[in-house]
């Protein structure tokens, strides 16, 4: 029996019947009366220079309102590509006309000069020398040179000494490292502890291997959408499907110039998000230009096509890879060499390249990571951004070490996981986290032990660790007459979220999760919230919602003491009413008798307030195990069981926890097996569901979740956040599965029947 | 565009329209009649969201041009529910957390409907397959599937 009467419960949730019903508004659901409708202008080309953009043929065509390009943005922040586009589908003007038909041929009408330019598509191609440049001034040496200029560098600041010899010496070596010049270069990080030289030397076993990791979608279902409504007075309404209504507020003002208190974003109901529904460029800049020009509200709403032209999609790259063990068992040294495709703008997750850590005692550990410009499309967060890519080749390499030394994977990575105490390498020591109790229940619940695997069939584990984050929220909870209360807040709803807060006030007021409901308000009205990403929302909204929640229970107390004529020590608020405590006969006062008494008191109503911005998060885990049947004749995967376990900290609502556990392995699951966004010279060939398959209910068995809880000391009741952990191994499970059916691992993702084929015949199998 | 005269029967209730014949069913539906409970998610058939039911059979309403369906019956997500009665597949859907974003839910609940309605004693794994022209993003279908499996058992149990 739980020590919780609705935090810890499976409830329906707080949107159900809107969800289920069509009566949820999205952001293409909003029609202001005379709406009209916004279409981008984008490059044909991947790589070109504009010559000119001639707009006379569509400004002439009946419907048309407006057209804008990069000279009617007044602060002249970049929101079209003016002398040179860098992708395919890069936006150069906008158009607003009475019907959507109109603007898409007004778009076609819109005559752009281009003069083509070479194309890189390849990160290890756009490194080189010989590669097209898109930007000029990013040239970066590689580790190596980088090590040498940084000591010259130190020399030639001491002023006080001579070091000319030693500088024309370590130029002399700088010779070595010519090809370790990289160009396209838009980001780098680089992180060191201890010796990887030492710690390899002193390895039984070192694997190296390089793993390629594509560029994918996140493939929300509702693609982005907004409606802009610009006033005579300059004010600027806008409804946006986004994670975060105050982030797009102030990236408005700030690409625009418009005062903030000018801007009013209203969060519509959000139809997925993964981390890539942040961005301000993409739709909701060019509608709020497009109203202002025409004084008519606009919608700009992306195609399917659009969304994977010039959505922010996840990074692909190439990470080379190598571990270092001794021969029972102990991991001593990995280095990682990582290049991340980052597209024309830099922006890609590379500080996630440290993840191929994981969740283990490595003493000497080396990273580099590099980020690419290649002619795409910007990247944005997808779940966990960047860790999936790492730990790919971090837990895909562990099972190659594992097998070198003739150890199980489970027991391999038991062994060597941290443990509540140990030094971790940021500083300070680890928290109790649940890895090995995650690992382990895994493993039982698959029946790791004494598995089975038939002809051709196969199994995998890996794990994957994330930390929640955390920022800024405020939240208020009114006490009504009737007993029941009302959450007014500005967070988005990130599936299921708003349901955690009211379980967690209803819990604090020990009233039936029924009798509390909740209003998410828009940026004018509500309180700051921190945008609905990085698995934030339950933790932080959590916490800010138990401090409103406390407040209230505060002055219910208080209102209670002055009713019942004894000290606020005395009693104790149970089941909807404040009692007094031993009092024969019982003397109660219930929440709605005191809501009214409250009215007429010189402190007034029962408003509770919370506002938190931050305490430190635990880290957690999600472990995964895959069973798998590959058909040597068609390359085939089937899946025939795959079970994800997590430590969720504290599970507000087990149904909610599941759900997120369930489709964050999914995510993986066609990450490593089926999903890629493919390029040419002309830009992304697949755009559409057609050729950028993902998965459906035919693809997949049921996919088995277990919830772990190891409590995290300052999330809600011990909650973590647990949106992104999930997706985190599976793109590693994966592969280890395959390499078990088929004897030959696949490093470049993803595994599709294909390279399955081919592996066979080169290893000898098959025709 | 010279519009053409339709007459669609959607929930039961008639519309004596004027429409351009490019227009989807989908648009008439959102736009025109403004019933928005029906999701445009790739306008290309391929992702479910814009399921309708057109005189009993699922259909992806941005596959059929509005003019076509003129005289048909046409059942949205907005007239399932009856007498303020959820539907039992929409009453699965909540039951089994089958939803996250809920944008494809209309189009799933749909094409679960008339997948029940046609033959409501599938397999876990018919169903799977059946279902295989929706997509989700966010559950991963494994309460989706709870929920298809809970409501088809309620519908078989109360026609029987």
């Amino acid at each position: 029996m739980s020590e919780y009467s609705v935090v810890g419960q499976k409830v329906a949730r707080v949107d159900a019947v809107e969800k289920v019903t069509g009566a949820a508004q999205y952001g293409a659901d909003v029609h202001p009366p005379g709406m009209l409708y916004g279409k981008i202008v984008r490059s044909k080309h991947a790589h070109a220079n504009i010559r000119s953009i001639d707009t006379s043929e569509a400004e002439k065509l009946p419907g048309v309102r407006a057209i804008i390009t990069q000279d009617d943005v007044p602060s002249g922040r970049r929101v079209f590509a003016t002398d040179k586009v860098l992708y395919l589908g890069e936006p150069l003007a906008a158009v607003a006309a009475t019907d959507p038909d109109t603007a898409e041929e007004a778009a076609e009408l819109i005559n752009i000069d281009y003069e083509v330019l070479p194309v890189v598509q390849d990160v290890m191609e756009s490194i080189k020398p010989s590669a097209p440049r898109l930007h000029s001034d990013d040239t970066k040496d590689g580790p190596s040179r980088r090590e040498i200029t940084g000591q010259i560098r130190q020399l030639s600041r001491d002023k006080e000494n001579d070091h000319s010899d030693e500088i024309s010496k370590l130029e002399a070596e700088l010779e070595k490292y010519t090809d370790e010049v990289y160009y396209n270069i838009s980001a780098e990080s680089h992180s060191e502890a201890g010796d990887v030289e030492k710690g390899f030397a002193e390895s039984d076993v070192v694997v190296e291997d390089t793993y390629v990791i594509p560029r994918v979608h996140q493939t929300y279902m509702e693609p982005h959408v907004s409606v802009a409504s610009a006033d005579s007075s300059g004010k600027v309404t806008v409804w946006a499907s986004t994670q975060g209504p105050f982030a797009i507020r102030s990236g408005i003002a700030g690409t625009l110039g418009i005062p903030l208190t000018q801007i009013n974003v209203i969060g519509t109901t959000m139809g997925g998000g993964f981390g890539g529904r942040f961005g301000v460029i993409i739709t909701h800049v060019p509608a709020v230009l497009l109203s202002q020009k025409t004084g008519r509200p606009v919608r700009v709403q992306m195609t399917r096509e659009e969304e994977f032209i010039d959505g922010r999609p996840a990074p692909g790259c190439v990470i080379k890879l190598k571990t270092g063990a001794a021969k029972d068992g102990r991991i001593l040294a990995r280095q990682a060499l990582a290049f991340w495709d980052s597209g024309s703008v830099s922006g890609a997750s590379i500080g996630s390249t440290i993840r191929v850590r994981g969740v283990y005692k490595i003493p000497n550990l080396k990273v580099d990571a590099y980020g690419v410009h290649t002619n795409k499309s910007g990247t944005a967060a997808y779940r966990a951004p960047g860790a999936p890519q790492a730990i790919f080749a971090g837990e895909s390499q562990l099972d190659e070490i594992a097998e070198r030394i003739g150890m199980d994977p489970v027991e391999f990575r038991l062994m060597n996981m941290r443990e509540e105490g140990d030094e971790v390498p940021a500083g300070g020591s680890e928290p109790k986290v649940g890895y090995k109790e995650t690992l382990e229940a895994v493993a039982d619940a698959a029946g790791w032990w004494d598995r089975e695997a038939g002809e051709n069939q196969g199994w995998g584990v890996a794990v994957g660790d994330w930390t929640n984050g955390c920022g800024p929220g405020g939240v208020y909870v009114s006490v009504h007459e009737d007993g029941s209360a009302r959450i007014f807040h500005g967070s988005m709803d990130i599936t299921g979220t708003d349901t955690a807060i009211t379980q967690i006030i209803a819990e604090i007021l020990t009233v039936p999760y029924e009798s509390v409901t909740i209003r998410r308000g828009d940026t004018d009205s509500a309180p700051y919230s921190t945008g609905s990403g990085g698995s934030v929302v339950t933790f932080t909204m959590g916490n800010t919602a138990k401090l409103a929640a406390e407040d209230a229970h505060q002055r219910i107390l208080e209102l209670a003491s002055e009713r019942l004529n004894t000290n606020v020590e005395n009693l104790e608020l149970k089941e909807g009413a404040v009692h007094v405590v031993s009092a024969e006969p019982p003397k109660s006062i219930s929440l709605g008798e005191l809501a009214a008494y409250s009215l007429s008191t010189t402190g007034g109503p029962i408003v509770g307030k919370g506002s938190f911005a931050r305490q430190p998060s635990t880290p957690a885990l999600a472990a995964q195990i895959a069973k798998v049947e590959v058909d040597p004749e068609t390359g085939r995967t089937r899946v025939l069981k795959l079970i994800a376990s997590q430590d969720v900290g504290f599970a507000i609502n087990p149904m909610a926890v599941e759900g997120q556990i369930e489709g964050g392995t999914v995510q993986g699951y066609a990450w490593a097996m089926m999903e890629e966004m493919q390029y040419n010279e002309n830009g992304n060939v697949n755009p559409g569901f057609v050729d950028y398959r993902v998965p459906t209910s035919a693809d997949l068995p049921t996919v088995e979740s277990v919830i772990v809880e190891v409590p995290a000391p300052n999330g809600p009741y011990g909650a973590k956040g647990v949106g992104e952990p999930p997706i985190t191994p599976t793109l590693a499970t994966m592969a280890n599965a395959v390499k078990d059916a088929i004897g030959i691992r696949i490093n470049e993702l993803p595994i599709k029947p294909e390279k399955v084929v081919d592996a066979l015949k080169s290893n000898g199998h098959g025709a | 565009m010279a519009k053409h005269p339709v007459t669609l029967t959607v929930n039961g209730d008639e519309h004596d329209l004027l429409i351009e014949p490019r227009k989807t069913l989908l648009a008439v539906l959102r736009d025109t009649i403004g019933l928005t409970g029906t999701k445009e998610g790739c306008s290309t058939g391929d992702c479910g969201a814009c399921t309708v039911i057109v005189d009993g059979k699922a259909v992806t309403s941005c596959m059929v041009l509005g003019v076509t369906a003129s005289g048909k019956e046409i059942t949205t997500i907005e007239g399932l529910a009856s007498d303020g009665e959820l539907h039992p597949v929409q009453q699965a859907f909540i039951d089994t957390g089958g939803y996250q974003c809920g944008f494809c839910t209309p189009g799933f609940i749909m094409a679960s409907k008339a997948l029940i309605d046609e033959n409501p004693d599938r397999t876990e794994e018919e169903f799977r397959h059946a279902l295989g022209g929706n997509i989700c993003r966010c559950t991963g279908y494994t309460k989706i599937l709870e929920a298809v499996l809970q409501a088809a058992e309620e519908i078989r149990t109360t026609v029987k």
